[in-house]
């Protein structure tokens, strides 16, 4: 079973974010613990003790005759915004802010009415304030001064704004540094991954650069040890059918030779040998022709040596189709010459192979294009014959296939390489081929190589 | 019985081709010598390059076909050797296909190069077109040619330059020769293959552009930077008219 969850990468991001997150919000819950804490103290004692200042002069002022109370009040409440409440036997006096006893807290109220000095935030007509209350020692009336706390309600605004951002900065900047920490540690993986599919494509010379990271010698080492295996037993096979064909080179030599030398006796010969003669001067032709494919087909890495010239590939399909016997497919080329650079000697080899097998399967060639597609030049080759059908349009191209007629070698006199050759050609000089459905009928098969600037 | 057409020889119309085979393996040499006797050519066989050397001293050929791996002197060495000697025609028979070899093969002087296996027809054409172009007083080129500073005489296959002699071998004026006769217009490789050795079609053109590059050694002053016989990208040769 396989679940597929986030990519190992997003998960130590995450990770890295969670951890930031729950860290930086533990510091930031504190911090606004203890700061709000502390500034409320503060501002609650120096409350307390204002109203303590207060609550003497309305004292003094009772004592002294009630003429200048209201005055006294509204003085005390002129500039600091605060509300001042004294319970009078006619009823609340209210100066500064009016508000209503009854908005306040009922057991603040009680305290208070019990002559005990009480103090307490509270929440009146949508403004923070604190709520201080102290008996009046000279008739046992009850004073109640409210304090707001505009200041005080704006910095722990900012507080709090600066902790939350600070918390949520740091959670992301976890997490992008959780994110390129992955990568970087994944990278390694990463080309690890980039050099197996290059070896898987058939660049066997693929190699990791050695590192002295401990932690990755081991995996570097041993990738490019198996590679290092791996390339030298293709070579290795490789070679050894290159070998095979060459020493197949010299009794082939004999046996064509001794072969043609029968084959002008053969009106010496009686019906049966003359059969027999038949039968081997065709086989040694097409023995022939296999090693030579074999040989070529088994060639190592490109020549350094191989020449590369500048082609005229409409010329290139021109000439090979002058010197084919029978009927010639319509030509179609482009107006200007479509130039590729290449190695004559193979690109010919291509364009003669697929002709050929247009013969061998197709019914004969119909048509050959040469155009240019999208930058790239392009050679199609078109037959009339039943086609290639689809699940086989990858396998034509490998060693040995017949397609449709595999197993069926008997008249086809085919030597099982020919389109191997072309595409391994045409890689060799970073193109494709393919095949797919001529319009009309038949296969349409399609060499695309880089052009080249005049 | 069908017999090839007679081949032409320097030794004389009536003999017949005669071809010294330096060729290791014996059973190839056997079959070859039956065969190109079919083709009407007389056989003398040599298992290595010593044998050869001491063969040509008594018994005058016409063509040297000529196997690289040899034991003892190697086929490249035997080449050199004859090719120092004189313009005797040399066709390398070799199972080495590379790009090197063949190039190493042509560099050491061969006139050209076949890879085997191959079949007598095959190597006998390529006998008749060597020996066509070496027979002397069959360019049907009458007139002298000048081309820069060479003057080519193509009834005598002399080629001097400056008014003295150049050595070409004649597979070398051959080319020069159908350069100079185009008189300054671009003869393309396809043309050369044909008219030089007489190939219908040759997707392989290392065989020329290793003989002009020996032959731009003997006529060029600088054959790094030819003046005489200058490429044509993408096309063929052309001689330069100034020279």
């Amino acid at each position: 079973m396989r679940i597929v969850g986030p990519s190992l990468r997003w998960r130590v991001a995450m990770a890295f974010g969670l951890v930031s997150l729950v860290l930086t919000g533990a510091l930031a819950t504190v911090t606004w613990n203890l700061a709000s804490g502390y500034m409320l103290r503060q501002r609650e004692d120096s409350a307390v003790l204002q109203a303590t200042v207060d609550v003497r002069l309305v004292e003094a002022s009772l004592r002294a005759g009630s003429g200048g109370l209201r005055d006294l009040l509204a003085g005390l409440t002129t500039d600091s915004g605060s509300t001042v409440l004294l319970e009078r036997e006619d009823g609340w006096l209210t100066s500064g802010r009016q508000v209503d006893p009854a908005a306040l807290p009922r057991p603040l109220m009680e305290l208070a009415e019990a002559g005990v000095p009480a103090r307490q935030r509270v929440v009146v007509d949508g403004v923070l304030v604190i709520a201080v209350t102290l008996p009046v020692a000279t008739d046992g009336s009850t004073y109640v001064e409210l304090f707001p706390l505009p200041e005080l309600d704006r910095t722990f605004r900012f507080l709090s704004a600066v902790l939350i951002a600070g918390v949520a900065t740091s959670a992301v900047l976890a997490v992008t540094l959780g994110s390129w920490l992955g990568r970087r540690a994944l990278r390694p993986l990463t080309e690890l991954t980039a050099a197996a599919s290059r070896v898987a494509g058939g660049d066997l010379g693929t190699r990791l650069p050695d590192t002295a990271d401990p932690d990755l010698a081991p995996l570097t080492s041993s990738f490019n040890r198996t590679a290092g295996a791996l390339e030298a037993r293709v070579r290795r096979d490789i070679r050894f059918a290159g070998d095979v064909s060459h020493e197949l080179r010299s009794p082939l030599t004999t046996m064509a030779n001794a072969a043609a030398v029968l084959e002008r006796r053969r009106d010496e010969l009686g019906g049966t040998s003359r059969q027999a003669l038949d039968l081997l001067t065709g086989e040694v032709d097409r023995f022939q022709r296999m090693v030579v494919d074999l040989l070529e087909i088994s060639r190592e890495d490109p020549d350094a040596a191989d020449p590369v010239d500048l082609l005229d590939l409409g010329e290139l399909v021109a000439a090979a189709l002058a010197v084919r016997p029978g009927p010639a497919p319509a030509v179609e080329r482009a107006a200007a010459p479509v130039l590729v650079r290449g190695d004559r000697r193979r690109l010919d080899r291509v364009v003669v192979n697929l002709l050929d097998n247009a013969d061998r399967y197709g019914g004969g060639p119909v048509r050959v294009g040469v155009t240019r597609h999208a930058g790239r030049a392009r050679v199609e080759v078109d037959d009339a014959g039943p086609g290639v059908p689809e699940h086989l349009r990858e396998q034509v191209f490998e060693r040995f296939t017949r397609g449709t007629r595999a197993g069926r070698r008997g008249d086809d006199g085919g030597t099982g390489l020919g389109l191997a050759l072309v595409a391994q050609h045409v890689d060799r000089h970073g193109g494709t081929v393919h095949v797919c459905d001529r319009p009309g009928g038949g296969a349409r098969f399609v060499v695309e190589l880089p052009e080249a600037a005049p | 019985m069908g017999r090839g057409p007679a081949l032409n020889t320097d030794r004389g119309a009536e003999a017949p081709t005669r071809l010294l085979l330096v060729e290791d393996d014996a059973r190839i040499r056997q079959a070859l010598r039956m065969a190109l006797a079919d083709e009407g050519c007389e056989v003398v066989e040599a298992p290595d390059g010593e044998s050869a050397l001491a063969a040509l001293a008594g018994t005058p050929v016409d063509v040297v076909l000529l196997d690289l791996m040899l034991p003892g002197v190697g086929g490249l060495e035997v080449c050199r050797t004859l090719r120092a000697r004189g313009n005797l025609p040399i066709i390398i028979v070799s199972a080495r296909a590379d790009h090197r070899d063949v190039i190493a093969g042509l560099e050491a002087g061969a006139d050209d190069y076949v890879t085997k296996p191959l079949v007598a027809a095959v190597l006998a054409a390529r006998i008749r077109a060597l020996l066509r172009r070496r027979a002397p007083g069959t360019t049907g080129v009458a007139t002298v040619v000048r081309a820069g500073d060479l003057e080519i005489r193509p009834d005598e296959q002399v080629v001097l330059r400056g008014g003295r002699p150049v050595h070409l071998t004649r597979t070398e004026f051959g080319v020069l020769l159908e350069l100079a006769s185009a008189g300054g217009r671009v003869v393309t490789r396809e043309a050369l293959l044909r008219r030089v050795w007489g190939y219908d079609y040759v997707a392989d053109t290392r065989l020329l552009d290793v003989h002009v590059r020996r032959l731009r050694r003997k006529v060029e002053d600088d054959p790094d930077d030819p003046r005489c016989v200058l490429t044509v990208r993408g096309s063929g040769y052309k001689i330069g008219q100034t020279g």
